[in-house]
């Protein structure tokens, strides 16, 4: 039998949607021909958190799910505490979704000083400096799946992803999550007049939509390989960035009618220089209903 | 003795007490808290459609419906379209369906002594996320539902890629779960008949017979549901006396000394919810015939949330029929939040019971939110004298490993519990 890659799947401070958006890789059976978990918080393992805890099992893999403080405690031992113990032994640690790597929602649920492991939102953390070669963020809020599964083969294949600044590998981060969303001409042309509850429009410009400056893959690998949430309607709520979740998420901040967020790498001034142009455009076809009689 | 009960989407800490052999009382502590109810306080009322599917990742999409149905209670005059209805229920229909495959496949078996069924679980799981997901764009984690309505239009093919969804899980449903045309299934009203099928639900009702477990797991034998909609009914049921007028007004959280959990109380006692209450309070016949033979033990608690799979499935066929695509799936709201200030409630059916939503605001900021989750009735923990449901249901048996089978049998959530 070949050699399975070993996992310990540890939970901080979450809500385990990571866990259930892993749920939803589609080839299942493949990756756990290939990978096994030495722990895991709904999938059975030979080893109970109370011996993950209190022994030190052998383990590749070192995965951390939510926001960590040391106040917090899984089996009356501080998450701190299992990180560091583990990640002298394992080859790789991912911090998978927002929280475990900028702190998330669960940055605000009153522990002592909690955030991810490198990063408190987007400033870099002092502690845990020794581990910061070893390790790999994979954020969003939840994880996509196919992000995680592929990452951990990556580590498995011994592959050198190129990261980006918050470690987050340029595969799946360089691209935003404005990349391949069907409301594309909608923004390209500075239509601005979206409504909930339509096939048509953009919402950059009233709805508080973060893809044109959010970077993940979820207009490129989509989501339950169906679809996403800018392509369902709904804005995209950044929250594969250091800064979510943000305030006022359904609608755009502006100075002076200027959307404050541009997108990624562009200038306010040529931004509008472009939009008075591309507003010329009155393009019939984006005016009216996509299914015209 | 003190035993961790992991895997519950999270631990819980059981205590428990023995007298001559015999489990005489237990104690439950759940060990930490996220504080989301902080978290949103002072927050904009909208975000709170962002942040409560975040309380849990099973469950995370009833935390939005109660969200939304919480919020739309501020207002007086907000209209919704039949529509929106509609597609809201059946999104929570398919979270229900699919944490009720997670439970039995990957918590139950293994209680039983099978391999826990890893794929039996993510194959009709995934297929109830990707029908969430052509509404609200993925799953989990989606805010499609907001104030007035839902923010996706859907066309006639999106039906037909929902409708082979439902069917294949329906298919697998009937080549595995119990082995026969769903109609038969659903029109069975006999519980007995039951064990004579093949199907991986038919072999664990046979060995809770055959290890003589048709008495574990009984508890007060009172139940109460609040979520109304097309399919659930309101009310209680006491030893099958079934009410349907009770007020969410009379339901009381309670702190709780040793535990970070919250008790919850309906005119000062305990309730079981989850689908064996629904399906008390609808008088679903065949639930009810497996209540009148073997009452509120784990045979019922069982045989009435994976029941709930095949009922919603079939309810959720019927939905899309009486979808008119013509509606709008969403009507502006005539006054903007941000000049809003009021208070209102809502109850929905989340997968394990009954999850209300409070909140309280003011100029369109959140200057209250209360959640009381499905797991926080079932698990209160009373004293000795006034016992919660599961503490009740697990008093006299003999070990903890049967413990933890009654303990589970109620689909604890520990996340939701520790909100």
């Amino acid at each position: 039998m070949k050699k399975k890659m070993r996992v310990l799947w540890l939970s901080a401070i979450a809500c385990n949607g990571n866990t259930h958006s892993f749920l939803n890789y589609p080839y299942m059976e493949q990756f756990l021909d290939d990978f096994e978990f030495i722990y895991h918080p709904v999938i059975d393992s030979e080893y109970s958190l109370e011996d993950i805890v209190s022994k030190e099992i052998a383990c590749d893999i070192l995965l951390i799910e939510g926001a960590i403080s040391k106040e917090f405690k899984r089996a009356d031992v501080s998450v701190v505490e299992i990180i560091e113990k583990y990640s002298k032994i394992v080859k790789k640690i991912v911090t998978v979704g927002t929280c475990a790597t900028f702190g998330g929602i669960f940055r605000e649920s009153g522990y002592e000083e909690t955030s991810g492991l490198h990063f408190d939102q987007e400033e870099p953390l002092k502690t845990h400096q020794d581990l910061l070669d070893k390790t790999i963020s994979v954020s969003g809020c939840p994880v996509h799946p196919e992000v995680l599964v592929n990452t951990l083969y990556a580590i498995k294949k011994s592959v050198a992803l190129k990261l980006d600044n918050f470690l987050r590998p340029k595969e799946f981060y360089a691209y935003t999550v404005h990349n391949g969303c069907t409301r594309n001409e909608y923004f390209e042309y500075k239509v601005d007049n979206h409504r909930f509850g339509e096939l048509e429009g953009c919402m950059f410009y009233d709805h508080g939509c973060q893809a044109p400056f959010t970077h993940g893959s979820c207009n490129k690998i989509l989501w339950n390989e169906v679809n996403s949430k800018t392509r369902a309607g709904l804005p995209c709520m950044g929250c594969t960035e250091p800064a979510f979740p943000r305030q006022n998420l359904f609608s755009t901040k502006k100075n002076m009618a200027i959307p404050e967020n541009l997108p990624v790498g562009v200038g306010k001034r040529v931004y509008l220089t472009l939009a008075g142009i591309s507003k010329a455009f009155k393009i019939d076809r984006l005016e009216k209903k996509l299914f015209d009689d | 003795m003190i035993k961790l009960i992991e895997k519950i989407e999270g631990e819980a800490k059981l205590n428990f007490n023995f007298k001559e052999g015999r489990i005489d009382f237990v104690d439950i502590e759940f060990m930490s808290t996220r504080n989301i109810e902080n978290i949103l306080r002072g927050k904009n009322a909208f975000d709170a459609l962002v942040i409560n599917p975040r309380v849990c990742g099973i469950c995370g999409h009833a935390h939005l419906i109660a969200t939304v149905q919480a919020l739309e209670s501020c207002y007086s005059n907000l209209k919704l379209s039949n529509k929106a209805k509609i597609i809201r229920e059946l999104t929570l229909n398919f979270e229900l369906i699919q944490n009720h495959f997670k439970w039995f496949y990957l918590t139950m078996l293994p209680l039983f002594g099978h391999k826990q069924e890893i794929l039996k679980a993510t194959y009709p799981s995934q297929l109830m996320g990707k029908a969430i997901a052509i509404f609200g764009g993925q799953y989990p984690h989606t805010s499609y539902a907001v104030v007035g309505g839902v923010v996706c239009e859907i066309t006639q093919m999106d039906i037909v890629k929902l409708e082979h969804y439902i069917s294949q899980t329906s298919k697998f449903v009937e080549e595995n779960l119990v082995k026969t045309d769903s109609e038969i299934f659903l029109t069975c009203k006999d519980a007995d008949a039951l064990l004579d099928y093949e199907g991986d639900l038919p072999d664990i009702l046979r060995e809770i017979k055959k290890e003589g477990f048709l008495e574990h797991g009984k508890s007060y034998d009172r139940f109460i549901s609040f979520g109304e909609n097309s399919y659930f009914k309101k009310g209680k049921s006491l030893k099958a006396k079934v009410t349907h007028n009770i007020s969410v007004l009379h339901v009381k959280e309670s702190e709780m000394p040793s535990s970070f959990a919250k008790n919850v109380s309906f005119k000062d006692k305990y309730y079981e919810v989850g689908p064996l209450a629904r399906a008390m309070v609808n008088k679903t016949p065949l639930i009810a015939d497996a209540h009148k033979k073997y009452g509120d033990s784990i045979f019922s608690r069982i045989l009435a949330r994976v029941c709930e799979i095949s009922q919603l499935l079939q309810h959720s066929k019927e939905l899309i029929k009486d979808l008119d695509l013509s509606e709008k799936s969403y009507i502006e709201p005539s006054i903007d939040i941000s000049k809003l200030s009021s208070s209102g409630y809502s109850a929905v059916e989340a997968a394990r019971g009954t999850l209300i939503h409070k909140v309280e605001i003011e100029n369109g900021m959140i200057k209250n939110y209360e959640i009381i989750t499905p797991t926080q009735w079932n698990l209160s923990g009373g004293t000795k004298d006034k016992q919660g449901v599961s503490q009740k249901a697990m008093i006299g048996l003999s070990d903890v490993k049967t413990a933890e089978l009654v303990f589970k049998s109620f689909d604890v959530c520990s996340v939701c519990t520790t909100h």
